[in-house]
């Protein structure tokens, strides 16, 4: 059903993973010359990744390539340690993908979403007033995809559901294919080599110095040392107030705030001074 | 424990004591947590599970609870801390509740009183105290036949659009009166047992038809040389297309007066024939209504053939629910599974009575109501001897006190 033209425009299919595996290289092959132009094209990923958000598919007949530099570019990204660079490869990779599937015939895109993906999505040929529908998809995989997409018509209520099924058109699929695909790239843990090859390196460096460019460098911020009122539930603060104002507090109040003093590491001596005033109790 | 608590234990105790007592736990008993809400001091025992259904009784027995609950939600370790726990899939759960619904009777058997300021009124309370701002209120409901009955009707609405649009085959559903104010409809498949927060909030919107926009179910208008022409859906359509199209025909059904429609389109509605719903098309058949027209029918036709569930207890994917087959504390009333085809012959006034015999009362204040084919009340401040179901229903609303 898949060429290898295919898997060189979707290279985060199982498929295409099962092509690499059945190639045989090992982690060292990557030292290589004729690695060169996989290397090349990995870094190019990143690159454009990190700097557009968006990577673009090359006119090129070296599908091998292709597919191969789409593994090293995890590797490097792995290596580097960077989380918050994975999302943006990922999203930006997806990108690429939904442009070509949204080109692609209804068959390879059920094949796609049902193979890699395994959804359940049947192909149907139905027209609803001026709307045409191509797909019926599950609504658990409609709903795993559609929420984190903001515009009305995703909304459920905006949808027509029919015995579990969620009606789509053939672009509207693709988009939600797109969601699965960055969330596939994100969850795919790169197994990291236990010695990373020396070649390697350079490009490891190289891609950190992009993602400092192009994502800055990341801000911590640090939790406060001491107890903020302000901060605190209203729950909470609705105890201390009835202290403050000496109403009686329930038993289950008082343990409730002394609880979470305790966590959120309040000085111990700090609360038993709040119990010795609010509450008139000895210290025994 | 004061002494009405105490009177409403014991008889609690001599229910779930008697011999032939049977409780059945939820499928996959052994992985929901268990929660019992003891009448002392409103204590919840929490993290609890039973492998089997004799165990469950056994801990029911043991702690005499106002309420028994159980989880939603399947944990490897249901007993372990909430972090702990390892979630592993929840149950789709709908309440449908008289305290969310705009009941016209409320205000003959509700009230509140701010506990702020200590004002009172009558109805659900407001959200806001309107003479103190404050937002904490002491509140009396009742549970009264019209709010029981619209519940179901809100019930019926839902079970139509889980079975019709969800999917949810029949025999993965079950219904359960709450033994208060309404109902349970409880959906026990893999497929959607393993929806987040967020999903769920998707299927909550979709019941309730928040968010829908009518031109994305259809309803527009195009034009050509010079001719609008209105298009929408038609009966019969899947999903809120064709229940837009039935909503709209209830609503014509029930008087056109009642639309708040202009006088001219009030009479042009009245003079059609809304059998022409059935047929097609049809939007452009009656004069003087656009599309403006149209939509504001199809948003009323939305409000009406939704179903007011609670957003909270579906989109709640740790949440403990009200097992069924245990004693509701706030009525002594049972709560029970009813069977789909029969939801409309229900009657929970008579099928959720478990105390026979008579109980000597003193009652503050209670409207008049009905268990079983009894009618009693409405009562204020007197010494009552009543059938134990019915003292016992007083007594946990609080609006009665044991009596010698």
């Amino acid at each position: 059903m898949l060429t290898r033209a295919d898997l060189a425009k979707y290279p985060f299919l199982a498929e295409a993973s099962e092509y690499v595996r059945e190639l045989g290289f090992s982690i060292d092959d990557i030292a290589s010359p004729e690695f060169t132009p996989v290397l090349d094209r990995a870094t190019s990923r990143l690159e454009e990744a990190l700097s557009k958000g968006r990577v673009s598919s090359p006119a090129t007949d070296d599908e091998r390539t292709e597919i191969l530099s789409f593994p090293v570019s995890n590797l490097i990204l792995s290596l580097t340690g960077e989380e918050r660079a994975k999302r943006r490869f990922a999203l930006a990779e997806a990108k690429r993908a939904y442009e070509l599937l949204r080109q692609e015939t209804p068959e390879k895109l059920q094949h796609i979403a049902t193979g890699t993906f395994h959804w359940t999505l049947r192909r149907v040929d139905l027209q609803l007033g001026q709307r045409v529908y191509d797909f019926a998809l599950a609504l658990p995989d409609y709903l795993r995809n559609a929420t984190s997409l903001r515009e009305p018509k995703w909304k459920l209520p905006n949808r027509v559901l029919d015995h579990g099924f969620v009606y789509t058109a053939r672009d509207e699929t693709a988009r939600l294919l797109e969601e699965e695909v960055a969330g596939r790239i994100v969850n795919r843990s790169a197994r990291l080599p236990g010695r990373p090859p020396k070649l390697l390196q350079p490009r490891v460096e190289q891609t950190r110095g992009l993602i400092s460019k192009w994502l800055g460098t990341p801000q911590t911020f640090e939790l406060p040392k001491v107890p903020v009122p302000e901060a605190m539930p209203p729950c909470v603060r609705h105890v201390i107030e009835q202290l403050d104002e000496a109403k009686n507090v329930p038993h289950m109040g008082r343990f409730a705030l002394a609880a979470f003093l305790l966590n959120i590491g309040a000085d111990q001596e700090e609360i038993v001074r709040l119990f010795t005033t609010k509450w008139n109790t000895s210290e025994d | 424990m004061d002494p009405t608590s105490q009177t409403i234990q014991q008889q609690f105790q001599r229910y779930y004591l008697e011999p032939a007592r049977r409780i059945t736990g939820p499928q996959s008993m052994a992985n929901r947590e268990f929660g019992f809400l003891l009448f002392k001091e409103k204590f919840m025992v929490r993290h609890r599970s039973f492998r089997t259904n004799e165990q469950l009784l056994g801990a029911i027995r043991d702690l005499v609870p106002a309420h028994v609950y159980f989880s939603t939600a399947r944990y490897k370790e249901p007993t372990a801390t909430m972090e702990e726990k390892g979630w592993e899939g929840a149950d789709l759960v709908f309440d449908i509740d008289a305290d969310h619904l705009d009941t016209e009777c409320k205000p003959t058997h509700d009230n509140w009183k701010c506990k702020g300021c200590g004002n009172v009124g009558r109805g659900s309370a407001p959200k806001i105290c309107p003479s103190c701002k404050n937002d904490r209120f002491e509140e009396q409901t009742w549970l009264c036949e019209k709010c029981l009955r619209q519940a179901k009707e809100e019930t019926e609405k839902l079970l139509d659009i889980v079975i019709s649009d969800f999917g949810v085959d029949p025999s993965n559903l079950r219904i359960f009166f709450s033994g208060h104010r309404g109902y349970h409809v409880h959906v026990n498949s893999k497929d959607l047992s393993g929806l987040d927060e967020e999903e769920r909030k998707e299927i909550v919107d979709y019941v309730l038809g928040l968010g829908l926009e009518t031109k994305l179910q259809g309803l527009n208008q195009t034009s050509s040389g010079g001719v609008t022409t209105v298009e929408g859906p038609m009966m019969g359509e899947p999903g809120w297309r064709g229940r837009i199209v039935t909503g709209i025909y209830d609503l014509l059904s029930e008087g056109v007066e009642n639309l708040q429609l202009g006088s001219a389109q009030t009479q042009a509605f009245k003079e059609w024939n809304r059998e022409a719903l059935f047929t097609k098309p049809f939007w452009n058949s009656v004069r003087g209504a656009g599309l403006g027209t149209w939509q504001a029918l199809a948003l009323k036709a939305v409000q009406k053939k939704s179903s007011r569930i609670d957003t909270v207890v579906t989109t709640d994917i740790h949440r403990l629910i009200r097992l069924p087959g245990t004693l509701n504390g706030h009525t002594g009333l049972l709560a029970v599974e009813v069977q789909s085809e029969r939801l409309d012959d229900f009657d929970p006034f008579t099928e959720s009575t478990v105390f026979a015999g008579s109980m000597k009362v003193h009652v503050k204040e209670a409207p008049s109501f009905r268990l079983g084919t009894v009618h009693l009340g409405p009562f204020h401040d007197e010494s009552v001897t009543l059938p134990a179901a019915a003292a016992m229903l007083l007594l946990c609303k609080r609006r009665a006190e044991p009596a010698t």
